[in-house]
């Protein structure tokens, strides 16, 4: 079997106002538009990731959490209807998704000789989350490519930052592991929002684009400045920061994500590609992506022998 | 008489799906007798606010007429489905979102299929009503909320029934101590994580027992703070603000370890 490998990862946030702007025929509600800028980021993602021709997507997501170890759907076909809890108005979606079940034990598996606790969940009835369901559908809306869900365990928050996050780097690199071993071309995605503070109000019309602006100056200030550190490839001086840019801009990426994926990756100090910034009721969130086989760390779709 | 009766109850969904575990067994049969309590006050609605329906924006109030299906829990999926059948007292709901404007809150109904009730009201639905039809009001846990909003909210919506001429149950759903074990355990060991939490958890229990108001109110933000109590107990403030701070003392129907956190079942003397 060729040695697995990851090709690529993206900041992939979930707010599900992104599918309800777009209209899709798989969510109910329907809008007049809105946030286009994150959309239209996501339709560059979307190009990237077809060129990427990945055998799997891996998602790491924080509307997913558990407090007993790191959880992996292990059912090879869920289906359903997800409605999200906090804004059900907006997103109503009916998914399917397949599940690379052989590549997920195969993390699962890795975690636990990592040291982590970690589990398969098997319930055919299991409600995926809503955030897992936003990233996949925003990254790849032809639901073609099979999936591993992974749920965010709650150390962060329960424990602390660092220790949490420690968690997530041991689950990176159990996940690489894995990933080489079944021998997967792999996309990472994580799942994440950038600085999170939001408005406690909705607008009449949740996609009336003249009322969302960020909520927060301090929290824009610093999703610009970590984003052109990323973009600047300083990988390394931005994970330096990371424990003060969640506490100051009350960052998503402490539920673990964004650590979990650059620790799959190595943290290669690549310049990450920005496709789009914006606020989604305030929150920040980018769409970035860090092509590895551009960046000559991943071998093309084409060099693999068949 | 409005309330006819009031309850905190634990939203664990463990002792509904292994009621037969030793430590989670006395949880499960305290949970029955509460639901027998409950029948007996003869409520013509129960008003329910849980820990887990997490909201951001908005108070959100439960408004579908019905609601049934059967949901895994995202952390105990492997011990199978807890299913429900719930009535909704619609107007009631409805009044309840009308009236929360007049504190500064704007609630917003939630009539939506599929949507994702929470693990603890149904567990709460499940052990209280059993097979009965009465009605209930289901409220979110708005995280930005604090003990003295809950509270006017539990009374807010003690208000309401009362200009509808209801009579109530009223139930917070919760948990006390939350520190929790992380790793896989026999659950038939299952205890309290520490001895801390565990005396943390009887005394504040002995002083609902003993209806202690002025300790409660006193004690309970410390309790909170160092037993990491779910959600800073604001289930609690929920049923003190629907009984205007008024009741005679408690009954202690169970209590126990939840993985690790605390759990009881409660009845309160109105």
């Amino acid at each position: 079997m060729q040695q697995g490998s990851i090709i690529g990862g993206f900041l992939a946030p979930h707010p599900p106002h992104l599918v309800y702007g777009e209209n899709p025929p798989q969510n109910e509600p329907r809008s007049q538009g809105g946030w286009e800028p994150l959309r239209w980021a996501y339709e560059r993602a979307r190009a990237s990731l077809d060129a990427l021709k990945p055998d799997v997507l891996l998602v790491h997501s924080p509307h997913w959490m558990t407090q007993v170890g790191h959880h992996f759907l292990g059912v090879p076909r869920l289906a359903g209807k997800s409605v999200d809890p906090i804004f059900p108005n907006l997103f109503r979606y009916e998914f399917g998704l397949d599940v690379d079940v052989e590549l997920a034990e195969a993390c699962c598996d890795e975690a636990r000789a990592g040291g982590l606790v970690a589990k398969m969940m098997r319930n055919p009835d299991f409600r995926v989350d809503y955030g897992t369901i936003t990233t996949l559908h925003m990254i790849r809306p032809q639901w073609d490519i099979p999936v591993v869900g992974i749920s965010a365990n709650n150390s962060p928050y329960y424990l602390n930052t660092e220790e949490g996050l420690q968690e997530m780097d041991i689950l990176g690199k159990a996940t690489r592991r894995a990933i080489e071993k079944t021998g997967r071309r792999a996309v990472l995605l994580a799942s994440n929002t950038l600085s999170h503070w939001h408005f406690h109000e909705e607008p009449a019309i949740p996609e009336d684009m003249s009322k969302e602006h960020p909520e927060n100056f301090e929290g824009y200030k610093w999703d610009m400045r970590v984003i052109e550190m990323l973009r600047q490839g300083k990988v390394d001086d931005y994970f330096k920061l990371q424990p003060q840019f969640i506490e100051e801009a009350f960052a998503e990426v402490k539920s673990g994500a964004l650590t979990w994926m650059f620790a799959a990756m190595g943290y290669p100090n690549i310049p990450g590609e920005l496709h789009g910034y914006g606020s989604v009721i305030g929150t920040g969130n980018a769409v970035m992506e860090w092509n590895l086989v551009k960046a000559g760390l991943a071998a093309p779709v084409e060099t693999i022998p068949a | 008489m409005t309330i006819v009766s009031a309850f905190l109850v634990p939203g664990t969904p463990l002792p509904m799906l292994r009621e037969s575990n030793p430590p989670w067994r006395p949880l499960a049969d305290a949970y029955r007798q509460a639901g027998a309590a409950l029948a007996a006050s003869k409520p013509d609605v129960v008003l329910v606010y849980s820990t887990q329906w997490i909201a951001v924006l908005d108070q959100l109030w439960q408004t579908r007429p019905a609601i049934s299906g059967s949901h895994v829990d995202e952390n105990w999926h492997e011990y199978g489905k807890l299913p429900f059948d719930i009535q909704v007292d619609t107007a009631l709901a409805q009044a309840c979102i009308a009236s929360t404007a007049a504190f500064g809150v704007r609630s917003r109904d939630v009539d939506y299929d599929h949507f994702p009730i929470d693990t603890g009201s149904i567990v709460a639905a499940h052990y209280l009503l059993k097979d009965a039809k009465t009605p209930m009001v289901l409220t979110s846990n708005n995280l930005y909320h604090d003990g003295d909003m809950t509270a006017r909210l539990g009374a807010a919506a003690v208000a309401c029934a009362a200009e509808q001429g209801k009579r109530v149950a009223v139930v917070g759903v919760g948990g006390l101590s939350g520190s929790a074990f992380r790793e896989d355990i026999d659950i038939a060991t299952d205890h309290l994580l520490t001895e801390a939490d565990d005396t943390a958890n009887r005394h504040m229990l002995g002083l609902l027992e003993g209806g202690d108001l002025a300790a409660v109110k006193a004690q309970a933000p410390a309790y909170a703070k160092a037993a990491k109590v779910d959600m800073g107990f604001k289930h609690l403030h929920w049923i003190l603000g629907a009984l205007g701070d008024r009741f005679q003392g408690a009954r202690t129907l169970g209590y126990g370890p939840s993985y690790g956190s605390g759990a009881a079942v409660v009845e309160f003397r109105i």
